[in-house]
């Protein structure tokens, strides 16, 4: 699909252009990371905006949660997330088996080390869309063989 | 009927890509030195063809064949070479080698941001699927025939 080739291009080239106009800086791997989720933060706060304006009001904050792991993600990802756990106190672990930002990258370990770079866009995505339905958390992810991977969101209770 | 080796050449002539499943004879020469003859050759068949044609020509060079193997030819618009040495038996693979280039090549090294292009491709993801796919197309088999 064009659109999906147009996104996934441009990520990748978001991700190396945040990193190189940071080494003329001398700015530490954290601070483009942040930058790139930050980035994302506020594209999920518009994405979420723009995808609920018809649907009813959610129930609780599971319901929000299944709404990212379902409608959300098929919308910008073109699938839904493989596995949702929560510990029911304001944990939850979203897990994607075949993450369409590193299918392309390798298929094990090969890259490990850089897949945190990809990740941080999508953690900020999570984030915004969540803050936008009213919910404040803090979104990390891990990988420990691409291309699944695992999206945390913890909740912060105000 | 099988697959002796592949080669991937970029534009400029490096060469992103080889490997091999049948060949028993090797070029006598360091794979460096055979990479720049391959492409060489390549290059100048290509002008000779499109020279010496006596009709309008459409695809230009596509295959050349000996005795023993077949050279296969096929090139993109923006450069990238795929050539594929088979079997004397082996008819018009036109399509495979499309295949190859696009949906390994441009789905797994042109789309992979940590593999630079103009370079020799180390994701391993891109070796393991070329070989697989390789191996599952009909005129491959496991022994050398």
């Amino acid at each position: 699909m064009a659109d999906e080739a147009v996104f996934l291009l441009l990520h990748n080239e978001m991700v190396s252009g945040v990193y190189k106009s940071a080494e003329q800086g001398e700015v530490e791997n954290g601070r483009c990371i942040t930058k790139l989720e930050n980035m994302g933060f506020r594209v999920g706060q518009g994405l979420i905006e723009r995808f609920t304006k018809d649907t009813a009001r959610f129930k609780d904050e599971l319901d929000i949660m299944k709404f990212v792991c379902k409608d959300f993600w098929t919308t910008v990802f073109k699938k839904q997330i493989d596995n949702l756990r929560t510990n029911h106190q304001g944990i939850y672990v979203l897990q994607d088996n075949k993450f369409r930002l590193l299918t392309q990258i390798s298929a094990g370990k090969q890259y490990l080390e850089h897949a945190s770079k990809y990740l941080a866009f999508t953690c900020g995505l999570i984030r915004g869309g969540l803050s936008n339905l009213g919910i404040k958390s803090i979104v990390t992810a891990e990988v420990s063989s691409m291309p699944a991977c695992k999206f945390q969101v913890m909740i912060q209770k105000l | 009927m099988t697959v002796h080796n592949l080669y991937l050449f970029d534009r400029n002539g490096v060469c992103l890509h080889y490997s091999e499943w049948h060949r028993k004879k090797q070029a006598g020469i360091p794979k460096e030195e055979e990479y720049k003859l391959m492409y060489g050759m390549l290059f100048s068949i290509r002008s000779f063809v499109s020279k010496m044609s006596p009709l309008d020509m459409k695809d230009g060079f596509l295959a050349f064949q000996t005795s023993r193997y077949k050279l296969h030819y096929y090139e993109t618009p923006t450069g990238i070479k795929v050539v594929m040495n088979t079997d004397s038996g082996v008819g018009p693979i036109r399509d495979v080698l499309h295949h190859i280039y696009s949906a390994l090549y441009v789905e797994l090294v042109v789309k992979n941001p940590l593999c630079p292009l103009g370079q020799t491709v180390q994701s391993e993801l891109f070796r393991s699927r070329l070989d697989s796919y390789v191996r599952s197309l009909p005129f491959f088999s496991a022994r050398a025939g």
